[in-house]
């Protein structure tokens, strides 16, 4: 039962994460269209970092899932 | 199925030697070359009639074959991606940022029709990874030498007291380096694997008749892409941060005001309309 609360607390934070992150960079693209090339590398660098917790988080938690 | 084929064959040919399950067993612990390394080959195979079908069309004034164009047109993104990250000498790393990236790129396509696919392996991508940040080092050293590349680790330069905490930086500055090749691993393993595990999760909502698992083709499609393009990114950004020089970056700067200075001034005219 933990197990898979934990991990569905894991995706909520990531979810999270990622939706501030794409608002972060929409709200600058639409303020600055000509930004948007540098705007799109900088955001897919934080989604990376954000999106590797949540996998960190199922390589820890895949093994206290119950079979 | 070519995979069961040649470990169908692996294994019939270990039981003669010396019984079934410890030939299955020596599969596992043992460099092997029929399980992953089939679609390893598979994916190599594709990328070279690609290139041979590609190198059709180079002899003309301008590309009319497809394919060519197409290599074009991803020799000038990676190219963008390069010299936009790492600065003007960040060209001399478009061979290796184009490997990487047709090696992602095609795998992770084969891994949305195949069972396994070398990007859907962590071995495959530990080895990617490795090599990549081991270039890094390599790279960092050439450029700063092997004190100056090190002492990078060690944080900015302190004087008097403070001198303590670069040694206490140095071993966590040394262990995130290391942990760079796990992120690079991990990230696109759990990408692609993650992408399998949830089609057989999905698979079981509609079991016997409808497969709902290949509802998520288009969203796997994206992530092919985004997560070939994130490892040629970070990569960029590796590189950049252990090769960029002082009076580069200064260049880089000027280029920066310079263009902020052009749009600044064309906004009022773009504004009204």
């Amino acid at each position: 039962m933990n197990a898979p609360f934990a991990l569905g607390l894991a995706a909520l934070g990531v979810a999270i994460g990622l939706g501030m992150i794409g608002a972060g960079a929409m709200n600058g693209m639409s303020r600055q269209p000509e930004a948007i090339g540098k705007l799109q590398t900088a955001m897919l660098i934080a989604l990376a970092f954000v999106e590797l917790v949540f996998l960190l988080t199922v390589f820890v938690g895949m093994g206290a899932l119950p079979k | 199925m070519l995979d069961l084929i040649f470990r169908g064959s692996f294994i019939a040919s270990g039981a003669a030697a010396g019984g079934e399950s410890h030939a299955a067993d020596a599969g596992h612990h043992a460099v092997s070359y029929t399980g992953v390394m089939v679609y390893v080959g598979f994916v190599i195979a594709i990328l070279i009639v690609c290139m041979v079908l590609a190198k059709k069309g180079l002899n003309n004034r301008f590309f009319k074959n497809k394919i060519t164009a197409s290599f074009e047109q991803l020799y000038y993104f990676i190219e963008n991606l390069a010299v936009g990250i790492i600065g003007p000498h960040g060209r001399k790393y478009i061979p290796m940022l184009m490997v990487f990236w047709l090696m992602i790129f095609v795998s992770n396509l084969v891994s949305l029709f195949f069972d396994t696919a070398p990007t859907a392996d962590l071995g495959f991508n530990l080895a990617m990874a490795l090599m990549a940040i081991g270039y890094v080092q390599w790279e960092g050293i050439r450029a700063n030498g092997v004190i100056g590349h090190f002492s990078h680790f060690a944080g900015p330069k302190l004087t008097g007291a403070l001198i303590g905490i670069n040694f206490l930086i140095f071993p966590i500055e040394i262990i995130s380096e290391a942990m760079k090749n796990l992120s690079l691993t991990l990230r696109l393993y759990g990408n692609i694997h993650g992408g399998h595990q949830a089609v057989t999760a999905m698979n079981k909502l509609g079991e016997p008749w409808v497969p709902v698992g290949a509802f998520l083709l288009p969203v796997k499609l994206l992530t092919c892409v985004v997560q070939a393009l994130i490892f040629c990114l970070l990569l960029c950004v590796y590189i950049g941060l252990v090769t960029h020089h002082e009076h580069e970056e200064g260049h880089a700067h000027d280029d920066d005001h310079g263009h902020e200075d052009h749009s600044a001034t064309l906004e009022p005219e773009a504004s009204p309309a």
